[in-house]
């Protein structure tokens, strides 16, 4: 079971590419795609998913190029967008079956599995009421509760913690945790906490281009002994932001705590910290921002 | 800045944002096209005022009265489907939300809505007026150029009009029942009464000019005059835009200098500016500041509306124990696709929101349109029976960019042949069904050429809505079209516009194998359509 991503560029206009020659094996398990806004991940995520063609570049799953013959991925694809919509007068369970029979579904089993779906993203109580009444965060897990109806080989999830409250998070990156095993789950989102807690693998993009793919330890190690914290006054936070990669801050009685990136111990003051996969993220971010200017 | 210089300031910003918007986009060229077209038109002669056995002499003003007439008649119809999205824009792309948080006014929101509007209908009379001045230099006399009287009647007569039109568009965009299709169905039936009005009022002689907002009464009774000046006791016995045909023969040209302004031409105008004014403060008293952004205009609707105060007391209630269900645990899915599945839920989707006496009436127009005695008589009741599911039709193929579930669907397998089939044979099963009290009447009668007729009409429906639904992404331009095929043609009884073959002599033609021929090519452009979509 294995996605390749071949050469893939998506060229909006003359001046504007999406992606750029972007090289990418997906293996069974959970890939955190990381970058900031605006990198390409969505663009990325909807060429997998069949709804955007490429520009350039093959798409394979299973050695079958998914440009040619898409319905080969559609068959096994659980796809939750970035932005979606849903039919308002439906109410979850309508939608859910209508879907279920888009999908090729057996009606009595989809049913059931409708039920348990609603019950699983906690929707089990609000199942007849039309989807236009829906909050946002109540729309993402009718989003959640479609992409799985079919018992996708492949997930793809488009920033799918957007708008659901921290509870729900957690019940999702767990869901994502068990999906993992023997499925191919493709995981878009800004949010590094998202990707720490789930992802075997990780993809960061950045300009439309693909700057790291590695396990999460891996870039771990990359800035292990490089992550420092001390505390400064306040004036001199914009001095420290210019000398370094800065990665957090907290306002602290005594000051400022600032947490950077340096090879080498910036100041007398300066201890050692452990570092995170955000401050890795960022870490790589600014290197490929470095290179990109130099 | 004082409160009046401050409102005056988030109005003009209004307009212009929203004019900018409008402008900027593709379809700001499309509706600049129709001006252009609707010019040619006019230059070319193959609109022309039809005066009976008189002509009246190319001078500027009557090409500025001809012009400005032609502008006043399509653009209080075609400018009234142009505009009337400006607050749904701001529902769309969800920039209402932002502007409903903000301290504006209601009036103030709705009337930059009415000035942009306005601007955009004076941007097409521009267009016209234009056509109007080459008009002039290609077929007008030797008399001279005279600016004023051309260009005057664009500014009494156009621009009056064109602020009702800007602001009843608004108008029908705040009331709930009137900012769907019922809307657009509705103000084609204003917009031909005012017409009808006009055309009553210059053969009876008796209208005001207070009712006239076209200006063709004035126009008549100033040509008139001019007219009977030089031949006395002859009458305009004909008053009328003519699209096709060649003029009648003439006995007679007259020359017309324009209008003589008075006082009551002048308030006759502004009587319609007034009344511009008046639906815009209307509209603010009916704008909902996007309370219903989600759902409108059903009773699902409205308790879809009243939900989320609902949504946050159970949101409030998640964090309680509940059963722990793992995905282990959940139902396999089993694939077993059935295009009978996918066709139920098309058809449920479609029909889903509509209430009881729609289904009474629906019934009530099919039974009929096949137990009228009279031919006629059924055939009418066949154009009724065909009308009233035009809201259904209207939303196949746009329903998915409507409510963006667009990704979803079209990351489902095959969605050319599942769901692009399915949502025609939906369409296909409406139209058969409330058609076919009609039909079975043509089978027990032995009308087989009618039958075929009849079927033809009910394979071109759905495909024309179709595919219009595709290409437009909404569900206007079938709105509009179709309406104004219907009327022209199964009311009116043009053979080459009843597709549905409704008056007893159109099977007898060759028009039927015309429409079944336009919906082998409306399928593939649908098909076309969607392919597009899937592969963007």
């Amino acid at each position: 079971m294995q996605l390749e991503i071949q050469g893939v560029s998506k060229q909006y206009s003359r001046s504007t590419w999406g992606l750029r020659d972007f090289t990418l094996g997906v293996q069974p398990g959970v890939l955190g795609l990381l970058g900031p806004n605006g990198a390409g991940k969505s663009t990325l995520m909807r060429i997998i998913a069949t709804v955007t063609r490429p520009t350039e570049g093959q798409v394979k799953w299973n050695g079958e190029d998914i440009l040619r013959a898409p319905d080969s991925l559609r068959a096994v694809l659980g796809y939750l967008p970035q932005d979606f919509g849903v039919y308002p007068h439906l109410n979850a369970v309508e939608f859910l079956e209508y879907l279920a029979a888009l999908k090729g579904l057996d009606s009595v089993s989809a049913r059931r599995r409708i039920d348990d779906l609603l019950t699983l993203v906690n929707l089990s109580d609000v199942r007849k009421r039309p989807l236009g009444g829906y909050s946002g965060g109540m729309k993402q897990r009718i989003g959640i509760a479609q992409a799985l109806l079919n018992d996708p080989r492949v997930l793809i999830a488009d920033e799918p913690t957007a708008g659901l409250d921290p509870e729900e998070r957690v019940r999702f990156r767990n869901l994502l945790s068990e999906l993992a095993g023997d499925r191919v789950v493709i995981l878009s989102t800004h949010i590094v906490s998202d990707v720490e807690a789930v992802a075997t693998d990780i993809a960061i993009v950045a300009s439309g281009r693909l700057i790291a793919h590695t396990a999460p330890e891996s870039l771990l190690r990359s800035i292990q002994g490089k992550t420092w914290e001390w505390i400064i006054p306040s004036a001199e936070l914009p001095a420290t932001r210019q000398r370094f990669v800065v990665t957090s801050i907290a306002r602290r009685a005594d000051g400022v705590q600032v947490r950077v990136i340096a090879d080498s111990q910036p100041t007398q003051d300066a201890v050692a910290a452990v570092p995170t996969l955000e401050d890795a993220y960022l870490a790589c971010l600014h290197a490929h921002r470095a290179g990109a200017a130099a | 800045m004082s409160g009046k210089a401050s409102r005056a300031r988030i109005v003009y910003h209004l307009a212009r944002a929203d004019f900018l918007e409008r402008v900027r986009r593709y379809s700001f060229l499309v509706t600049l096209g129709f001006a252009v077209y609707l010019g040619y038109l006019g230059v070319t002669g193959q609109i022309f005022l039809n005066l009976g056995k008189y002509q009246a002499v190319y001078n500027a003003a009557y090409v500025g009265g001809f012009m400005s007439y032609v502008t006043t008649v399509f653009l209080t119809l075609a400018g009234f489907y142009i505009v009337k999205n400006t607050v749904e824009r701001d529902q769309k792309t969800r920039v209402g939300q932002i502007l409903a948080a903000c301290s504006m006014k209601k009036l103030d929101y709705c009337a930059g809505k009415f000035v942009s509007n306005f601007a955009v209908l004076c941007v097409m009379v521009a267009v016209l007026a234009i056509a109007g001045v080459g008009m002039y230099f290609l077929h007008g006399d030797n008399s001279g150029f005279h600016p004023v009287p051309l260009l005057s009647t664009f500014v009494i007569f156009a621009l009056p009009a064109m602020a009702f039109t800007a602001a009843i568009a608004l108008l029908f965009e705040t009331i709930p029942g009137l900012r769907s299709g019922f809307g657009n169905v509705a103000y084609f039936f204003i917009w031909n009464g005012i017409l009808v009005l006009g055309a009553v009022a210059i053969f009876t002689k008796s209208a005001h000019p207070f009712l006239d907002l076209t200006g063709g009464f004035s126009l008549w009774s100033s040509m008139a005059a001019a007219l009977t000046a030089k031949f006395p006791g002859a009458e305009v016995n004909s008053f009328a835009l003519s699209i096709a045909g060649a003029p009648n023969a003439t006995i007679g040209v007259f020359r017309w200098n324009g209008f003589t302004w008075n006082a009551v031409l002048i308030l006759s105008r502004v009587f319609w500016l007034s009344i511009a004014f008046g639906f815009t403060f209307l509209s603010a008293a009916f704008f909902d500041r996007f309370e219903g952004t989600t759902a409108r205009g059903s009773k699902d609707a409205s308790e879809a509306a009243a939900a989320p105060r609902a949504v946050e007391t159970t949101e409030t209630t998640t964090i309680r124990p509940r059963e722990h269900l793992s995905l282990a645990m959940l139902t396999r899915a089993k694939s077993r696709f059935r295009f009978g599945a996918v066709l139920v839920a098309e058809v449920r989707l479609m029909l889903k929101g509509q209430r009881w006496w729609w289904y009474i009436i629906a019934a009530g127009l099919t039974v009929a349109s096949g137990a009228v005695v009279s031919r006629e008589g059924r055939g009418i009741l066949l154009a009724f029976a065909w009308i009233w599911p035009m809201l259904l039709w209207s939303s196949m193929g746009m329903r998915e960019s409507r409510d963006q579930t667009s990704q979803i669907l079209f990351s489902a397998p095959h969605p050319l042949a599942r769901q692009l089939s399915a949502i025609w044979l939906a369409g296909f099963a409406v139209a058969l069904l409330s058609g076919s009290g009609f039909g079975v009447r043509l089978l027990v009668g032995g009308d087989i050429r009618g039958l075929q007729a009849w079927f033809i009409g009910a394979l071109f429906i759905p495909t024309f809505a179709l595919a219009l639904g595709v290409w437009s992404g909404g569900n206007k331009l079938f709105e509009i079209l179709y309406v104004l095929l219907w009327y022209l043609g199964p009311m009116h009884s043009i053979a080459q516009l009843d597709f549905m073959s409704a008056a007893p002599l159109t099977a007898k033609t060759r028009y039927p194998m015309f429409y079944l021929a336009l919906t082998g090519v409306l399928a593939l452009a649908a098909v076309a359509g969607r392919k597009r979509q899937l592969q963007t």
